[in-house]
């Protein structure tokens, strides 16, 4: 009996220390984090012109010949659609309110901020738009093919190479509306709503991505796709994240709520928020 | 209408979706060509989702006041580059730089401003130096 309530004791022990362990191996990377080169204003746009995103953000794909070509037929055309709004000729393109950018533009470009929660058997990623990324951590395979589907954040599993997060994403698919299966567009987004199709990814394309905290004020992702359909080679790229100033805490976007545009004889208006409402 | 033109138009409909989540809407409505700067007094500050607004009444040449609607962004990106609901209250006497409405409507996007201390608002942050690598 008393063997037995000591050897109980020894297991929760040994239990605890784990855990404990496991505890005191997650670094902290807490706070809110922004992308470096991805700024929103107060305007509602963003503060770097498209040819600074495109210039000191790596971007590059190795598309091939086809994707490039689909690629560069997607930007003749919102060329000829951005001066057409901007002339006022087109009442615009937006269909609905929308916060989601899915991944990867979600790690890519993206005004909005995030948090990072480590612990032992999952790391979960919060962004102000309400989207989340579940990185499981606790020795598990992607779900089995029978039980998977693709979604706009894909299925992640990772583990630890120290204090570096190695994170393993595939099954991803597109956020944005209207978008037919197989096609996963990546756009670079500037300022006074600038925007460049980047690549388009494919069903097929594996994400590899190493989360590491280069400083205190600083996170980077050193990411990998890898799409055989649409990419000659291994596409490689980084992103770095920093602390948001002015700011400890995380606060929502809430882009299904009320429309203050809505659209009126063919084109968008004003409708201001009634006074004293707070959402 | 050969696929990837059809596909393309698809996309683009949905990319032009994803730049609106700047702002959750289309810019189309605001005359990006032009700047005009508007004095007035606050008579709101409207802080919530999805957009802020400024209500500001404005002295027209009749002598009397128009109210002007003016958008800004959310307050998750707001908060970002040091604004509060508190920044402006009833009564502040402001100027605003907008882009107008093409339509005429009295109001527009705010682009900056000077605040009833005479200082600048709180504007556009200065940009990052870029990616580190």
């Amino acid at each position: 009996m008393i063997l037995r309530k000591l050897t109980l004791a020894a297991a929760t022990m040994l239990c605890c220390v784990r855990i404990l362990g496991a505890q005191t191996r997650m670094p902290d990377w807490s706070g809110q984090w922004e992308i470096v080169g991805a700024t929103p204003n107060a305007s509602g746009g963003m503060v770097q012109p498209l040819d600074e995103v495109l210039k000191t953000m790596q971007w590059g794909p190795p598309n091939n010949p086809q994707t490039q070509a689909t690629v560069d037929q997607f930007q003749g055309i919102i060329r000829k659609r951005l001066e057409a709004i901007r002339s006022g000729t087109d009442p615009g393109g937006a269909s609905g309110p929308t916060c989601t950018f899915g991944f990867p533009m979600v790690m890519l470009d993206s005004p909005l901020m995030f948090e990072v929660l480590p612990t032992p058997n999952e790391t979960v990623l919060i962004f102000s738009g309400r989207e989340v990324r579940h990185v499981y951590t606790d020795g598990r395979q992607h779900t089995p093919k029978d039980e998977l589907w693709a979604t706009p954040w894909g299925d992640s599993i990772g583990h630890w190479e120290g204090q570096t997060l190695v994170i393993d994403t595939i099954a991803v698919n597109s956020p944005f509306r209207n978008v037919p299966p197989g096609m996963i567009p990546v756009i670079a987004i500037g300022a006074e709503i600038e925007q460049a199709v980047i690549t388009v990814l494919s069903p097929e394309a594996h994400f590899i991505e190493r989360i590491r905290m280069p400083d205190k004020n600083h996170l980077e992702d050193q990411i990998t796709v890898i799409d055989p359909t649409n990419l000659t080679e291994p596409w490689h790229l980084s992103r770095t994240y920093q602390h948001v100033a002015h700011l400890h805490r995380m606060v929502y976007e809430d882009c299904e709520g009320e429309d203050r545009n809505p659209v009126v004889n063919g084109h968008y208006t004003l409708a201001p928020p009634p006074r004293g409402e707070s959402k | 209408m050969s696929r990837v033109l059809q596909y393309a138009v698809i996309v683009i409909a949905a990319m032009l979706t994803a730049s609106a989540t700047l702002a959750h809407h289309s810019f189309a409505m605001f005359d990006q060509s032009k700047t005009v700067t508007i004095q007035g007094t606050v008579k709101d500050f409207r802080w919530t989702n999805p957009h802020v607004f400024i209500q500001l009444m404005v002295k027209n040449e009749d002598g009397t006041e128009d109210e002007w609607s003016i958008e800004m962004t959310s307050p998750e990106h707001l908060v970002r580059v040091g604004w509060k609901p508190g920044t402006l209250k009833p009564g502040d006497k402001i100027t605003l730089n907008i882009h107008p409405m093409h339509d005429g409507v009295k109001g527009g996007q705010y682009l900056s401003g000077i605040g009833p201390d005479g200082q600048p608002l709180i504007g556009t942050p200065a940009p990052s130096q870029g990616q580190a690598k």
